[in-house]
């Protein structure tokens, strides 16, 4: 028989195959559906993230004290203008500082274009009677605008002459009191009053002033001592080694050694890194989950075509008898159950791809999550071809079976 | 060998013994069975319930291999024949006609028909050309898109003659075409086959337990207790 004629009788048995035989390949429906969701969700998580950290910069490095010898990322803090992932390593030991020796010894590496310096604390703040504490960056208002990835949504960033001026998280100025803060108006911090000259397009409640006030508002903050550089290099293809060059010098300068090391230097880049690998095995698990339905749905579909091969072995006798030969009866049933696949696989593509339109809302609170879902043309192939190589896989021992079965003993079949 | 004297030997079976085994018992349906079928011939084979009629017709149709003995179709030993030549030979050389008539039940008369013709690989338009003038030829002109539960028994038959035909074979094997229909639709079958091995001079093998319907043919083969007990011939 021709292959199309095989292909053709096998896509007639499907058609008149009973409710019950199609029933069967739901499992085959999940695990597409699943896989389609899980992949958009994880491509839909990746453009997001790529989006967010794209802003960060790779010509950035931050450093600050303090070394930890674990797992990098959680201490490798303290990014300069970016509160948002500000949090425990903000000068916790008081002997581990940054000096103004040490600020010299950057400033002596000539692939540096620019260094702020920082100091970060926890500041009493009112407003029209209504008082909280929230974090405080001092930053060097010259290079601070050229260096942040913050972006401004009223007014405008801190420059070289401002004195007694302030600008503001996205979420201070919006909500954190009663009445919103616009620009211009005054708040107190520590008993002084500032002007907020520009308010941030993001969600944090930080505060950003010259370092200098800084130094008078916050507490136990002595002048010349740091508690991050936030430098930007010249050439970001050479991250690495000025990354090394940055070590080195500040070794030398802080007479430490790599074992007795008590700074750290840490990159947007590596960052994005860490937090690629993350999301990757995160991906991988998911994956995973999602394999393990699709073998649940081969194994469906195994049986399917094995109830289907014995509702059909009296047909299949007659085909033999009629001159049907062995192989021509291992490719319907190939065929057959690699349509069933493929049948399963696009209805699985539609369930997924509306599942995972559902999935942003399901999963808005996480923050790793603020993308859309994209269900990409790559994973529709995939899905596809996985399906069916799951199905003809499936069907491949019944086939076989059916295929091998002697005429008389199939035409006595009842 | 025997065959060779004669040129217009069709069939041969030769000390034929076939045993079926159900577990720990031997059940010998046919004990050295030895006969030769000429080519245009039509043969009747009768005898009781259980004398082997339908053994011996898988055997002479190629769809079961002796245990013991051999089954010669046109000079060639079955059963040094690999599954594939087998069953090409079957589709070229033999056509089938069942008591159940064995039509596909999701294919209409048209495709049943056809289907004997796409194993055989024929040209698409060829083959429906070829189907639809059986089917005319054998009544059904009007019902060549009914699916089998859609017709008659008697009508069912002669889908089934019509199948057994598409692919010009030899010879028609039919195990008791008539045992599913009534008299007259089992008369109709029955001219039919006559009408084929006088007007095409096809070999026409048939088992029937029916003595009146044996009388169509013109070697009548007895069988009792898987032996051959009687051939004899009817020529008036
Ligand atoms: N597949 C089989 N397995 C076991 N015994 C069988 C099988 N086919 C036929 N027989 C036995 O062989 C004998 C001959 O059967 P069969 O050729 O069908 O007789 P008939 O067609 O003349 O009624 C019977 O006793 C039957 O029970
Ligand atoms: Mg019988």
């Amino acid at each position: 028989m021709k292959l199309e004629k095989c292909f053709m009788y096998a896509f007639n048995m499907a058609l008149h195959s009973k409710l019950r035989s199609w029933l069967t390949i739901l499992g085959i429906v999940i695990g597409v559906a699943a896989v389609i969701a899980i992949v958009s969700i994880g491509e839909g998580m990746q453009q997001s993230m790529t989006a967010q950290l794209s802003g960060l910069g790779g010509d950035i490095v931050t450093i600050s004290p303090g070394f930890s010898r674990g797992a990098g990322m959680f201490v490798m803090r303290g990014g300069g203008g970016e509160g948002g992932f500000s949090g425990g390593a903000q000068a916790t030991d008081k002997e581990i500082v940054l000096s103004r020796s040490d600020l010299q010894a950057l400033k002596g590496i000539p692939d540096i274009a620019l260094i702020d310096t920082n100091i970060r604390g926890s500041v009493e703040v009112s407003y029209r009677g209504k008082s909280g504490k929230v974090s405080l960056t001092g930053v060097d208002q010259k290079v601070w605008s050229q260096i942040t990835t913050s972006e401004i949504k009223n007014g405008r960033m801190l420059d070289s002459a401002d004195q007694n001026v302030i600008v503001i998280g996205g979420r201070l100025a919006s909500s954190y009191f009663d009445q919103p803060i616009g620009i211009n108006k005054m708040i107190t911090i520590e008993g002084s009053a500032f002007r907020v000259v520009g308010i941030l397009d993001d969600q944090s409640t930080n505060i950003y002033m010259p370092i200098q006030m800084a130094y008078q508002v916050i507490e136990d903050k002595k002048n010349g001592i740091y508690d991050s550089f936030v430098v930007k290099i010249k050439n970001e293809d050479q991250l690495d080694e000025v990354i090394a060059k940055i070590e080195n010098k500040l070794m030398t300068a802080r007479h430490v050694t790599q074992k007795d090391r008590d700074f750290s230097v840490s990159s947007s880049r590596q960052f994005q890194q860490t937090r690629a690998e993350a999301l990757s095995s995160l991906n991988a698990f998911l994956v995973a989950i999602a394999a393990v339905s699709l073998i649940v749905g081969a194994v469906g579909i195994a049986n399917t075509m094995f109830t289907s091969v014995l509702e059909k072995t009296k047909e299949i006798g007659i085909m033999k008898a009629i001159g049907a030969r062995n192989h021509d009866i291992l490719l319907i049933f190939m065929f057959n159950a690699g349509f069933i696949g493929l049948v399963g696989g696009i209805i699985g593509i539609i369930l997924g791809t509306i599942l995972s339109g559902f999935m942003p809302a399901l999963m808005g609170n996480l923050p790793i999550m603020r993308g859309t879902a994209i269900v990409s043309l790559n994973s529709i192939i995939m899905a596809l071809s996985v399906s069916v190589t799951v199905g003809v896989l499936a069907g491949v021992i019944p086939a076989y079976q059916a295929s091998k079965l002697k005429p008389v003993d199939a035409l006595r079949y009842e | 060998m025997a065959l060779k004297k004669e040129n217009n030997v069709l069939l041969h079976l030769e000390n034929v013994w076939k045993i079926y085994r159900m577990g720990e018992v031997e059940v010998p349906a046919l004990q050295g069975v030895s006969v030769e079928i000429k080519k245009g011939d039509f043969v009747a084979i009768i005898g009781a319930s259980g004398s082997g009629k339908s053994t011996m017709m898988n055997l002479i149709g190629c769809l079961d291999i002796p245990s013991r003995g051999s089954v010669y179709l046109k000079s060639q030993d079955i059963s040094k024949l690999g599954e594939s030549d087998l069953a090409s030979l079957r589709g070229k050389t033999i056509g089938f006609i069942f008591q159940q008539y064995n039509l596909i039940p999701s294919m209409s008369a048209f495709e049943n028909v056809v289907l004997p013709l796409e194993f055989l690989e024929y040209d698409d338009r060829e083959a429906a050309k070829r189907a639809r003038e059986i089917l005319i030829s054998v009544g059904l002109g009007d019902k060549m898109h009914h699916r089998p539960a859609q017709l008659s028994g008697g009508q069912q038959q002669r889908v089934s003659i019509a199948r057994s035909l598409a692919g010009d074979p030899e010879i028609i094997l039919a195990d008791e075409p008539t045992g599913a229909l009534d008299s007259v639709a089992g008369i109709e079958v029955l001219s039919m086959l006559h009408r084929l091995w006088k007007e095409q001079g096809k070999t026409i093998i048939m088992v029937t337990h029916n003595l009146n319907l044996a009388k169509y043919a013109h070697t009548t083969i007895e069988l009792k207790d898987g032996q051959i007990t009687k051939i004899s011939e009817n020529d008036e």
